[in-house]
């Protein structure tokens, strides 16, 4: 199949995602230096917000968005063996999102949009900035609608056969993020859009703080799951192995998207809009979510326990040292699961109700996010890029060891920056402050903490120029040898001729996933419109 | 480090149960369960009442 505009268009993407990222990784680093309060010269708050802002669009929406579309495309592809359906479309998309940030851009690097990645109200941007996340979500929209019609086409044309792996998780992922993204596509449209236009001088925050809850949890998700489909059907070729079960892996993306939906209140533990009830309700789903997590984390160990076995190792754990540790895909897998298991961890501590008064609004959380994020997430993103470069530029990688070597220093640079804002966090350290205005013995205590994640910083400001540098060469270096590899996904040893219809199919879920919603976000959205006070309802209390 | 294994001894590895992963996962499992009660106990609990 000439693959010419799929390729180009994974490129695209991928490139768009890449420049946002390195340029948010060098305001972090400014950040962690700015907010230690020992470099007078940097002391702005000013400077300090508007760069948070655009790290956080930039890393949370930008890299995301587009390496999940550009993955997303390759994925659709070359596992269907199809081309992409409307290509034109598909640029379309592209040319709208990429519009999207640029709007955004402006007010955010001229200080009017300094209202975070969450721009809660009542903090206001820019008018512009709204525009232009909202263009960004609707080019998405375009990903997520040609990712549904390749599905549903596929499956017309090879009725009762599988849908590969591959394909049937980047769909749920679409579709993930059609739901997720409804949230703020809501609150945009209905409250902020309005209000920063000055049609309405008011805006209902608890509201508007609901509707975001609805999307601001299931898009970690939709951040992780492209990571969790490199695990599941990269990896064990990679590792020269096998998937160890295809029915698990469906059914993790499964449990995954569905319950990852109707849990978004545990970001509202402390907010008095909702009811205690609500926020059990979610709680619980929350600590559903973990169920999928542990079924990946056994069926990816498991299927590196088959690989390094295979490769001669005995015993209990002597197969972990027989692995290939010089594939660059199994490093980052083996690093994104350790960091998944500290990151969980957090979370587990986030969502426990009564553990979340401790820890709300301080530094452990942004200390969480950013070991689920940049640890287990980017990392894999690292890996499908050192994985897709070759085959997508038809060149060999440029350095496997500077790879290798960047892979290691992100993990360790990782270690280093959100060790220390975990501590913070339970020493009381707020978040979202950009300085201390007082000097006392707690504050004092902070100073070691934010030393480390200086250097921290600095190792994976380091770690992230190498990857640039390596996919920049690797692209562009004149060199006369041709890499004609291409996407090999993962068997299992008992090939699957046939699946039950709940697990090759995403309409049953679609609908499951709007009565989750319908039950868990229908009262706590329409008392908003019926309440006379800004009470919450006593729903179950 | 890669060694050569008998068609045999592939085919009992591919069929057999993943033991070492078992383990891992129970590990990790009880670890989180022990480093949630240390934060409970340890640190939330003693902390006191807010006021």
């Amino acid at each position: 199949m000439n693959d010419i505009t799929e390729r180009r268009l994974a490129l695209s993407h991928m490139w768009v995602a890449f420049i946002a990222f390195i340029l948010a990784c060098f305001m972090g680093e400014y950040q962690v230096l700015e907010r230690s309060g020992l470099f007078e010269a940097l002391d702005s708050s000013t400077v300090y917000f508007a760069s948070v802002s655009t790290h956080g669009v930039l890393m949370a929406y930008v890299l995301t968005t587009f390496f999940i579309m550009g993955f997303g495309y390759y994925t659709a592809s070359t596992s269907l063996n199809v081309p992409i359906w409307n290509k034109q479309l598909a640029w379309g998309g592209f040319w709208l999102a990429l519009l999207g940030v640029v709007l955004a851009a402006v007010p955010l690097l001229m200080g009017l949009a300094s209202v975070l990645y969450t721009f809660y109200p009542p903090i206001q941007a820019h008018y512009i900035f709204y525009v232009g996340a909202t263009l960004l979500i609707v080019g998405s929209w375009v990903w997520c609608g040609i990712m549904i019609v390749m599905f549903l086409q596929w499956k017309q044309a090879n009725p009762g056969k599988p849908v590969p792996l591959a394909m049937f998780a980047t769909t749920m992922n679409a579709l993930l993020w059609l739901w997720t993204s409804a949230g703020v596509a809501l609150e945009s449209l209905f409250l902020i859009l309005p209000w920063a236009f000055g049609w309405t001088d008011t805006i209902d925050v608890g509201m508007a703080r609901t509707l975001f809850a609805w999307t601001l949890h299931p898009i970690v998700y939709f951040w992780l799951i492209p990571a969790y489909i490199a695990f599941y059907t990269l990896l064990p070729k990679q590792a020269g192995s096998y998937l160890f079960s295809d029915e698990l892996a469906r059914a993790a993306f499964i449990v995954l998207v569905v319950f990852s939906l109707p849990i978004g209140f545990h970001h509202l533990y402390m907010d008095p809009e909702q009811a205690k009830g609500w926020k059990l309700l979610h709680s619980v789903g929350t600590f559903i979510v973990s169920v999928p997590t542990f079924m990946t984390g056994f069926t990816v160990i498991a299927s590196l326990e088959v690989a390094g076995r295979l490769r001669g190792g005995k015993g209990l754990f002597g197969w972990i040292g027989s692995l290939q540790w010089t594939n660059t895909m199994v490093l980052s897998v083996i690093l994104s699961l350790l960091m998944l298991i500290f990151g969980g961890f957090g979370g587990i501590v986030n969502a426990s109700y009564a553990m979340n008064a401790m820890i709300h609004n301080t530094a452990w959380v942004p200390g969480h996010f950013h070991l689920i994020f940049a640890g287990t997430t980017v990392i894999m993103y690292f890996s499908v890029a050192y994985y897709l470069w070759p085959i997508l530029t038809n060149k060999p990688i440029f350095s496997n060891n500077l790879a290798l070597v960047q892979l290691w220093t992100w993990f360790i640079g990782m270690s280093i920056l959100s060790t220390p804002w975990h501590v913070l966090g339970l020493l009381g350290q707020p978040r979202r402050i950009s300085s201390v205005v007082y000097n006392n013995l707690m504050t004092l205590s902070w100073k070691p903490y934010e030393l480390m994640m200086i250097l921290g910083g600095l190792v994976m400001l380091g770690s992230a120029c190498l990857f640039i540098y390596v996919i920049f060469k690797t692209q562009f270096s004149a060199t006369e040898e041709v890499f004609e590899g291409e996407v090999e996904y993962a068997e299992t040893y008992h090939p699957v001729t046939d699946l039950p219809e709940y697990l090759n199919d995403i309409k049953i879920w679609n609908k499951v996933i709007a009565v989750l919603m319908f039950i868990s976000f229908g009262i706590p959205i329409l008392q908003f419109f019926f309440l006379d006070t800004y009470d919450s309802s006593a729903w179950g209390y | 480090m890669m060694t050569e294994i008998s068609e045999e001894e592939r085919k009992k590895i591919l069929e057999s149960s993943p033991i070492g992963t078992w383990v891992l996962m129970l590990t990790v499992g009880v670890s989180m369960v022990i480093g949630w009660m240390f934060l409970y106990y340890g640190v939330f609990l003693p902390r006191g009442m807010i006021n």
